[in-house]
């Protein structure tokens, strides 16, 4: 590199020019500026996690309400949904003192049920028939000292293997 | 500039980078407005985001990359400046004080440099960096870095001795 020591001595000597006077008082009026919203690629580093209050209520309500369902479905086992529409109706009377939302009724309706024909399952010798029906449970809870009333509605979807009878 | 390194007024900073950064974006471009265009662009984007100028070679990086996207932007200019880049007789001029005529045949020699061995010397001689700040820059080793530097600089002896 000594070689080279004269030349970038040289081109030391070389001074670039000096930028235009107005340009430290653009950079000072863009830095005063509100930074713009990125319209695309990488988002700025404040915005890239944000943790959304209301999707964790919503979620945590929705199992609320899974749970209380699976909970109704275990008290009743053998009970099938052949009617479109069934409502199962629990007395509204509270035994609770602190007069708390108490189960005031589980509606479920069937708007959808398809045929899959038979299937032959691992653990049965004779074939079955497979039904998938699709329907909308609504939950309600009342509270019988005040009468509010809370309502949650949800799609589910079921699969029944149903015995083939012989003709 | 170890001041500019640790100021933290914005202005500071800049007035002792400007010059080089100009000439740095100069490489790219073919006016020197379009080049303050681009140091004001990647200053500003730098500054709101580091609010110093601890890491340089990611300022430079900034502005090659501001650059770079100055040139795709506009097709036609994108096609003109590649033509620049590619032909050495149409090279972008530096913009120095000139005040003799062998400075006046050292900017001739430096403009017959390919754009990768003069990126690497604009930024070690008139902008001050390190060669490990030059090879975050421009996302190469330090011994690539260091090359390109003795390349161009053997290149420009070499100019210089044939036109004496």
């Amino acid at each position: 590199m000594s070689d080279f020591s004269e030349l970038e001595d040289q081109l030391r000597k070389l001074r670039p020019l000096q930028p235009s006077g107005d340009l430290v008082t653009r950079i000072g009026r863009s830095l005063a500026e509100k930074e713009p919203v990125p319209i695309a690629g990488v988002l700025s580093p404040q915005r890239r996690f944000h943790f959304n209050w209301l999707s964790l209520g919503l979620g945590l309500a929705a199992t609320a309400a899974l749970v209380i369902f699976a909970f109704v479905r275990i008290e009743q086992p053998g009970k099938q949904t052949p009617a479109i529409a069934s409502t199962v109706g629990v007395p509204a009377v509270s035994s609770n003192p602190n007069g708390q939302l108490v189960p005031a009724g589980l509606t479920q309706v069937v708007y959808h049920t398809r045929d899959e024909g038979l299937h032959f399952p691992t653990n049965s010798e004779q074939p079955m028939r497979r039904v998938r029906s699709q329907s909308q449970q609504t939950l309600r809870w009342r509270n019988p000292k005040t009468g509010a009333t809370l309502r949650i509605s949800y799609p589910t979807e079921e699969v029944s293997l149903l015995p083939v009878t012989g003709q | 500039m170890e001041n500019a390194a640790t100021d933290e007024n914005w202005k500071t900073c800049f007035c002792q980078l400007a010059p080089g950064l100009v000439l740095f974006a100069r490489q790219w471009t073919r006016s020197a407005a379009d080049a303050e265009d681009i140091v004001q662009e990647a200053f500003v984007k730098f500054w709101r985001r580091h609010h110093n100028i601890a890491n340089r070679g990611l300022l430079y990086a900034t502005v090659r990359s501001i650059a770079l996207d100055f040139i795709r932007r506009d097709s036609r200019r994108a096609r003109r400046e590649a033509s620049a880049l590619s032909d050495a007789d149409q090279s972008v001029q530096p913009e120095f004080d000139i005040e003799d005529d062998s400075q006046r045949a050292l900017v001739a020699a430096l403009d017959l440099l390919p754009s990768e061995q003069r990126e690497v010397l604009v930024m070690k001689i008139w902008n001050e960096l390190t060669f490990a700040e030059i090879s975050s820059a421009l996302e190469i080793s330090q011994n690539t870095a260091a090359s390109r530097y003795r390349y161009a600089l053997a290149a420009l002896k070499k100019n210089l001795t044939a036109n004496v």
